[in-house]
């Protein structure tokens, strides 16, 4: 799967978890925190991301990206080759 | 095997609070993200209120209770908290001593974040199942206080959603072999813990970590002290062994979100099952965590108190607990209570100890952020000045509750409010 693939799937997370983002336009250089994702919702869109790409990993595995784009990247590279 | 588990327990959440919702508006946080918290009220400590007067108000209507012989055999006193005042000296030496009790007695604090109170809890459970001292008791009191100081507008952008959330809050229990209130399933419970710099106190008056990693270890230790729950005890399952459940309580959208992960890992929950589980199995937990806030260390036995304040025990009830303390240890664990429990516990009355804690006007919540009364740690010696908001007084005076009158020489000297000095 592309980087591009794994993006869209987080993309489409977060409109499912926050219906009220369903129009926002959003890309990788954005951050939940500023699309107004709250703490908890951040974390369902983690759960499931995960879900969809069939990744079952620990949720402290998933610290550290400060956007979606850095996300994806780190999501992709967690993907089995 | 001997019965053990809880004989008695008392909840104090302080004689003063906010209310959530008008801090946040005050505060102009976002208001739909404020219902998700699921907070009303929380508790706020003045200034003369530390650990120790928090953790003898809630063990001093269970010592009183006793006859003079039961009372002579509490033969272990440990005090649970974050919030402690002392390197080396443990709150539980001033609680053994305002309490009254024997000096057989072993006395020692425990330190594990918001773990910290289940920690006390199996250290004293164990005790009793050991036989070693048959009829013996162990007073466990888990005692937590935030406190925050306005420093400047910067501080308040950074404490977020955590103001609102933080609270103050004591729960103690009486562990022994006639477990009343809540009988402990022996064997029956699972841990997970690992090494994780998600949240920590790294100075008396400050806290640092990251909200979204503490989540992310909650989450993580949930499901995984489950699972190690399920594999030490034959049969257990999520759905139907437990008639309710008991999370460790930061905010109560926290526990939603970690119920929802866990039902939908372990049992692959529809959202519509979980939905319902959650309202049915989970939400008289949040009871008085609503109300005080989160209690760190107290709040998985807060958590306890409100399910069986609120729950219906018309059956016996099976409860499982889970208790997530920052750096991180967990452990999910079991017991059962009965109507005669929850006669018992409502007997303490704490739906109407905290229907008269005096509400806080903003502009003395403010006067207290100040901070400029607050004992910092190390003081030598200091002076409680009990008016400085004077519509609280009078709840301390009614309830007679412990206050903290002066430091001498580092020694904390406490008065019961209402009663000659």
């Amino acid at each position: 799967m592309e980087r591009d693939a794994v993006l869209a799937i987080i993309l489409q997370q977060i409109r499912t978890v926050v219906p009220e983002l369903e129009n926002q336009p959003m890309g990788p250089g954005d951050s939940m925190a500023d699309l107004g994702v709250d703490s908890v919702s951040r974390q369902e869109v983690l759960i499931l991301s995960m879900e969809a790409l069939n990744l079952d990993l620990p949720m402290v595995q998933l610290f550290g990206p400060r956007n979606i784009g850095e996300l994806a990247e780190l999501l992709h590279g967690k993907l089995p080759a | 095997m001997i019965a053990a588990g809880i004989e008695a327990l008392n909840v104090y959440g302080g004689c003063a609070y906010v209310d959530v919702r008008e801090l946040c508006t005050y505060r102009g946080l976002d208001m739909p993200r404020f219902e998700k918290l699921l907070m009303r009220e929380k508790t706020v400590a003045l200034p003369y209120e530390d650990p120790v007067s928090f953790a003898v108000n809630a063990a001093r209507p269970l010592v009183q209770a006793l006859e003079e012989a039961e009372r002579e055999r509490i033969e272990m006193v440990i005090t649970c908290t974050e919030s402690g005042i002392d390197f080396g000296k443990s709150l539980s030496t001033y609680v053994h001593k305002l309490l009254g009790l024997k000096p057989n007695c072993r006395l020692f604090e425990i330190k594990q974040a918001c773990y910290s109170g289940s920690a006390g809890l199996q250290m004293a459970i164990n005790f009793i199942l050991s036989g070693t001292s048959p009829g013996a008791k162990a007073l466990v009191i888990a005692t937590d206080i935030s406190r925050f100081a306005l420093a400047d507008a910067e501080a308040v952008r950074e404490w977020a959603y955590s103001e609102p959330s933080s609270g103050a809050g004591a729960v103690a229990v009486l562990v022994s072999d006639r477990p009343r209130l809540w009988r402990v399933d022996p064997g029956a419970y699972g841990n997970h813990a690992f090494e994780v710099m998600d949240t920590c106190r790294p100075g008396p008056d400050n806290e640092a970590g990251d909200a979204d990693l503490s989540l992310m270890a909650y989450l993580d230790c949930c499901e995984q002290a489950y699972r190690d729950y399920a594999r030490r005890v034959e049969g257990a399952d999520l759905r139907h062994s437990f008639d309710y459940l008991c999370f460790h309580t930061p905010f109560g959208g926290m526990v939603k979100g970690a119920h929802r992960q866990l039902l939908r890992k372990v049992c692959k929950a529809s959202s519509q099952e979980i939905d319902a589980d959650f309202e049915r199995r989970l939400v008289p937990s949040l009871l008085f965590g609503q109300r005080l806030g989160n209690t760190a260390g107290a709040s998985v036995l807060l958590a306890l108190a409100g399910t069986l304040e609120a729950g219906d025990f018309s059956a016996p009830r099976r409860l499982g607990l889970f208790s997530y303390g920052s750096g991180c240890c967990s452990e999910f664990f079991s017991g059962v209570a009965d109507a005669g429990g929850q006669q018992l516990l409502r007997r303490q009355g704490i739906p109407a100890a905290l229907d008269r804690r005096q509400r806080l006007s903003m502009e003395e919540y403010e006067t207290l952020l100040k901070g400029g009364e607050v004992i910092r740690f190390g003081t030598r010696d200091a002076r409680l000045n009990h008016q400085l908001i004077p519509s609280v007084w009078p709840a301390f005076e009614a309830g007679r509750h412990l206050v903290l009158d002066r430091v001498e020489a580092y020694h904390r000297e406490y008065r019961w409010a209402g009663e000659p000095g």
